[in-house]
């Protein structure tokens, strides 16, 4: 019959361990990216801009802590210059994951080379799994080639090692959530140039739309600490609050630094209402991070379970 | 004749809402046969072939790849045939091995045996020295005998191919031939569309003509022949004495009709539509020249695919 080339048929286990470890789809997607210049002139204008920023930044801060005490607070650049940095990467993230990820189911399709994988054994785990690693190694070789920029700040002071772990724990919890929810709508979409649009509408609801949604509400119901008397109702508006910013990369981002700042803590930590009463909050990375890996487990299942419907 | 099928199907209908694309298919291939699925443009042959390499999902009936339902064991129906559609699917900034290294991965092919099965199948297709070239760049001949080199990866027992030659130029389309040939040798049954009928003439084993969605003639070329062309064409040229070899003619059992055709250079020519066997046909040709009836030449007329497959098919195009 036929002639064995020599492998045996792998039983499940070791199967879904080849998806991550030994990937045709990730193996394929990096080689394609890395040839040629283009991956590096991404990488070289993602840098230059990046620097640029950060020296104006720089300018900026340093002249105005300058002239108020005449003696520069050194240890307030490098906290402003640190959070620059890390605010331009998180736009830089949100917006650049999903443009190597709309493209991926829609642009197997629209390169006619979707049935063809379709026949082979790959499986559409493998397919999505290969998709997203090769996209957020990416993203990965951005954030770390940013770090010497970040280490700048270092010099000034006024910056933890913490800080610069939990930044890049936040960063990659978002660049994970976009990155799969740009798989998810290629996989929904005939036409990468859907699939991209409706990305990037996602991406800036969370990025902005939300907290202008909280912010107006807020403002809305004239909220402030004064006007609530009750307990449990201060203590679910915190909840609630914590809750909703912790879904926003931005905040969580600042919030934590706070945290940080006055608390002394990245973990729990108690806070005094009003009344006197005290309770328990959690420095917002670790709702945050929780909340985001969830919704990209369940958004990669959705992904998966879209691909394996296609049916031309 | 328990010949072993390795694609069957059993009243396979695939509707897309009013259009019934492929309606009551009976299809039956047998093992290392080179079977040539003809029909008209728009007939069902892609659908019937998608349906097959488990891309879509029939309405009803059943279908059966190397003994395996497409339905309920896709898996195991990819691993057995290796599928080439009649588009080439370009993947930018790879090369010609890198092609080969993701399918072969694809398939599950460790590692450490790709680089070997690589080589073994650019030589194969003789593309051997366009190994580090960029796939888009080849030409669409390459690109065909690529896409062939693709499907042999896993080493698969059928091949399914959408009308592999289509847009070659001659010497490209004779390439695709002998590689088919060549892999029908090694064991593989060959399972492909085409309505260039000279390629599927030169080549298949077998026939199934298709026809809006329904078969209209199936089996081996031979038997189709026969099917359709129940009678055997002999066209004799006579120097003279027309009228005597007519007379003559029509007095010997087998023979239905005698037609008159154009004049060769001077000299007459009639068809004789003949029932008969070999046997038959010499006792023809002795009758004649018994009673010194001038015959020039006398002749068979093979008919050539073309021919059959006009009287098979009606053109009907859905």
């Amino acid at each position: 019959m036929t002639t064995q080339l020599g492998h045996a048929p792998q039983n499940g286990l070791r199967r879904r361990w080849g998806y991550l470890v030994d990937n045709p789809v990730f193996t394929k997607e990096i080689r394609g990216r890395m040839r040629g210049s283009r991956a590096f002139a991404v990488l070289t204008f993602y840098l230059v801009v990046l620097g640029a920023f950060t020296g104006l930044m720089y300018l900026a801060v340093a002249e105005s802590s300058m002239s108020v005490s005449g003696q520069s607070n050194v240890g307030e650049i490098g906290r402003t210059l640190f959070v620059s940095i890390v605010a331009i990467e998180m736009l830089l993230v949100a917006f650049i994951a999903p443009a190597f990820t709309a493209g991926a189911i829609s642009g197997e399709r629209e390169h006619q080379t979707f049935d063809l994988l379709r026949t082979t054994l790959l499986s559409p785990v493998a397919l999505v799994l290969g998709k997203l690693t090769s996209s957020m190694l990416y993203v990965l070789l951005l954030l770390l080639a940013a770090v010497p920029l970040q280490s700048i700040a270092f010099f000034f002071g006024g910056v933890a090692e913490t800080e610069v772990i939990l930044s890049f724990v936040i960063l990659i919890c978002t660049a994970l959530l976009f990155s799969t929810i740009g798989i998810y709508f290629s996989a929904r979409s005939h036409r990468t140039l859907s699939a991209s649009v409706l990305t990037y509408v996602t991406a800036t609801f969370f990025t902005f739309g939300l907290p202008v949604m909280i912010g107006g509400i807020l403002v809305l119901f004239g909220f402030s600490p004064n006007n609530i008397q009750s307990t449990t109702t201060q203590l679910a508006l915190l909840y609630i609050l914590g809750g909703v910013l912790s879904t926003n990369p931005a905040a969580t981002a600042l919030l934590t630094q706070y945290v940080l700042l006055n608390q002394q803590t990245i973990g729990t930590f108690t806070y005094t209402l009003s009344g006197g009463e005290t309770i328990t909050l959690i420095s917002p990375w670790i709702p945050f991070s929780v909340i985001y890996l969830t919704l990209t487990a369940i958004v990669f299942a959705l992904a998966v379970h879209r691909v394996r419907q296609i049916e031309n | 004749m328990a010949e072993e099928l390795i694609i069957e199907t059993h009243g396979l209908v695939k509707r897309y809402g009013k259009l019934v694309a492929v309606n009551n298919l009976s299809l039956q291939v047998p093992r290392g046969a080179i079977y040539g699925f003809v029909g008209p443009n728009g007939a069902g042959k892609t659908t019937t072939m998608r349906i097959l390499t488990t891309l879509i999902t029939p309405t009803a009936g059943d279908a059966y790849v190397a003994g395996y339902s497409v339905v309920d064991y896709p898996r195991e129906v990819r691993r057995a045939i290796g599928y080439m559609p009649d588009f080439f699917g370009v993947y930018d900034d790879m090369k010609v091995w890198e092609y080969l290294d993701f399918f072969a991965a694809c398939y599950e092919i460790p590692e450490r045996d790709r680089p070997g099965l690589i080589n073994d199948l650019l030589a194969l297709v003789d593309l051997s020295h366009r190994r580090d070239d960029m796939v888009e760049k080849l030409s669409r001949g390459m690109k065909q005998r690529l896409s062939l080199a693709r499907t042999l990866a896993h080493d698969p027992e059928v091949l399914i191919l959408d009308e592999p030659a289509s847009g070659l130029d001659p010497r490209a389309r004779i390439e695709i031939r002998e590689l088919l040939v060549e892999m029908s040798r090694m064991g593989k049954t060959i399972f492909f569309s085409s309505h260039i009928l000279a390629d599927v003439a030169e080549i298949c084993t077998h026939l199934g003509i298709i026809e809006s969605g329904e078969m209209v003639a199936q089996g081996t070329v031979a038997d189709i022949r026969r099917q359709l062309m129940p009678t055997r064409e002999i066209q004799i040229t006579l120097l003279g004495q027309v009228e005597q070899a007519k007379e003559t003619l029509l007095h010997v059992e087998g023979v239905t009709g005698i037609n008159d055709m154009p004049d060769d250079h001077g000299r007459r020519r009639i068809r004789v539509d003949f029932t008969g066997d070999d046997e038959g046909v010499s006792q023809l040709l002795f009758a004649l020249s018994s009673r010194g009836i001038p015959v020039v030449n006398f002749a068979e007329e093979t008919h050539d695919l073309e021919t059959v497959f006009m009287r098979a098919t009606k053109g009907i195009v859905s």
